[in-house]
């Protein structure tokens, strides 16, 4: 994938190719592209070179119809949550499965309600965004996506928008979700919980993939000296854990 | 002094009368500029550059030429010439409708392009098309935090209604000049028209702020402090 905004390249071809079952990290400093790479994947932002493949078929996201068809099989979680103000948690996780899938409302519900136990949230299904704390608006945000039943998951940085304290929570339902079997890519700067998780990390550079490898690989024996810098540097600020 | 209480009296059924027809131009002509106001805001905001530079020209058309002159425009000069036969009413109605149209578009263009721009790449996310996310997740916040405005429109409108008595149509302001011409009770019938308008606007303004409260979204408060 390629973007170029004016004058600044932003991704420069960086490519990817990932299982079922996958959990892909990337890390790298701010503005490396990992978020663009990321919405790139999805189409939100659009790419000035790249192809997309999804079970081995090519996406032509140029056709409207294929696109919103393949956006429903790719799930997004956002660091800054978004979730839609206006409607409480339930509504939240309901609306896509209603007005982009045509389920019915009381069949979604169901399903939104199940979701949103699901990530610990039972009691709070009548709250509105505005009454949920950070960590609670992530997990609906992630309720929201699963509703979906998306084939992979996008997660853009989830926790850099969150009280350490609220930090665990999310991880917790991440985890579960690698758990069973969830295929994800993953940006973030969490590094202990990535590597506990990954199966593969993926170091970025100004637009470029730099590095990619085990979490034993990239964290103990990085082959690029710029990786080997940035991964001490974070591991002082995060820690391991 | 009692011969213009007795002025007054005489002429408020007559006047009152009036003020439903100067509240039908209004809720008439803010109903218009509603179902108008809405379309040229997401035209603006999210259309194509043509579609936006028309949209600008119709704004800066009826936000730009007088209520009077486009009055007149419309009532001696484009009904007589293409021969439509309309009320004067109707005209007053379709004109307020049309400025309004061109000041609400952009308190909901404001509106729109204040929510944050997560909410429309969320929305896409999900896999909505531009125009479901437009009227599923963007109108609904944009219309709620628009009422404020939107209360501002009605007060405005209140008072442009009567200018309407330029073309004829029998609203609080004609109602009152024509008795006051007639009894020669101009002060207190003048001052009567003026009280019956501060009431609907007073009346007018707290139906508004009600309504502020019933949509406002749950977590988000009205007041500052």
């Amino acid at each position: 994938m390629s973007k170029r905004y004016g004058k600044k390249d932003v991704l420069k071809g960086a490519s990817l190719e990932v299982n079922k079952g996958d959990l892909k990290i990337l890390i790298g400093p701010s503005g490396a592209g990992k978020s663009t790479l990321l919405q790139c994947i999805n189409f939100l932002v659009k790419p000035d070179e790249g192809r997309i493949w999804l079970d081995e078929q090519e996406v032509h996201y140029a056709h409207k119809r294929n696109l919103y068809a393949y956006r429903q099989k790719v799930g997004m979680i956002f660091q800054d949550f978004n979730l839609f103000d206006h409607l409480n948690a339930l509504e939240n996780v309901r609306i896509g499965m209603v007005k982009v899938k045509g389920m019915a409302k009381a069949e979604a519900g169901e399903r939104a309600v199940m979701e949103l136990e699901r990530v610990g949230l039972g009691d709070h299904m009548q709250k509105y965004p505005a009454q949920l704390s950070g960590g609670q608006k992530q997990r609906v945000s992630i309720a929201r996506a699963l509703a979906m039943d998306p084939r992979v998951m996008l997660l853009d940085e989830p926790t850099s928008a969150l009280d350490p304290e609220l930090i665990g929570e999310v991880h917790a339902v991440i985890r579960d979700l690698g758990n069973n079997g969830m295929t994800m890519i993953m940006a973030t700067h969490q590094i202990g919980f990535a590597s506990s998780l990954a199966s593969e990390i993926i170091f970025m550079e100004d637009g470029r993939i730099l590095e990619r490898g085990t979490p034993d690989k990239i964290f103990n024996h990085a082959e690029n000296a710029r990786t080997r810098e940035f991964c001490s540097k974070i591991t002082e600020i995060y820690g391991e854990r | 002094m009692p011969e213009s209480l007795i002025a007054i009296g005489d002429a408020l059924p007559y006047l009152l009368r009036g003020s439903l027809v100067t509240l039908i131009v209004v809720v008439g002509a803010m109903g218009l500029g509603l179902v108008l106001g809405v379309p040229l805001a997401v035209g603006q905001v999210y259309g194509h550059p043509a579609l936006r530079r028309v949209i600008a020209v119709y704004v800066w058309f009826f936000r730009g030429i007088p209520l009077l002159v486009l009055l007149f425009l419309f009532y001696f000069g484009l009904c007589t010439a293409l021969d439509i036969n309309l009320s004067a009413f109707a005209v007053a109605i379709i004109v307020l409708g049309l400025i309004s149209s061109a000041y609400q578009s952009q308190i909901f263009r404001g509106a729109i392009l204040s929510l944050p721009e997560g909410q429309f790449k969320a929305a896409r996310a999900l896999g909505m098309s531009d125009l479901k996310a437009i009227s599923v997740i963007i109108l609904p916040q944009a219309l709620r935090l628009s009422v404020p405005g939107w209360s501002n429109e009605y007060s405005i409108l209140l008072k442009d209604s009567a200018v309407t008595y330029a073309l004829g149509v029998a609203e609080i302001m004609a109602r009152a000049h024509f008795v006051a011409t007639r009894t020669y009770q101009q002060l207190p019938l003048y001052f009567t028209a003026g009280v019956i308008f501060l009431v609907l606007t007073w009346v007018g303004t707290k139906g508004l702020r009600l309504l502020e409260e019933k949509v406002r979204i749950p977590g988000y408060s009205t007041h500052g402090l």
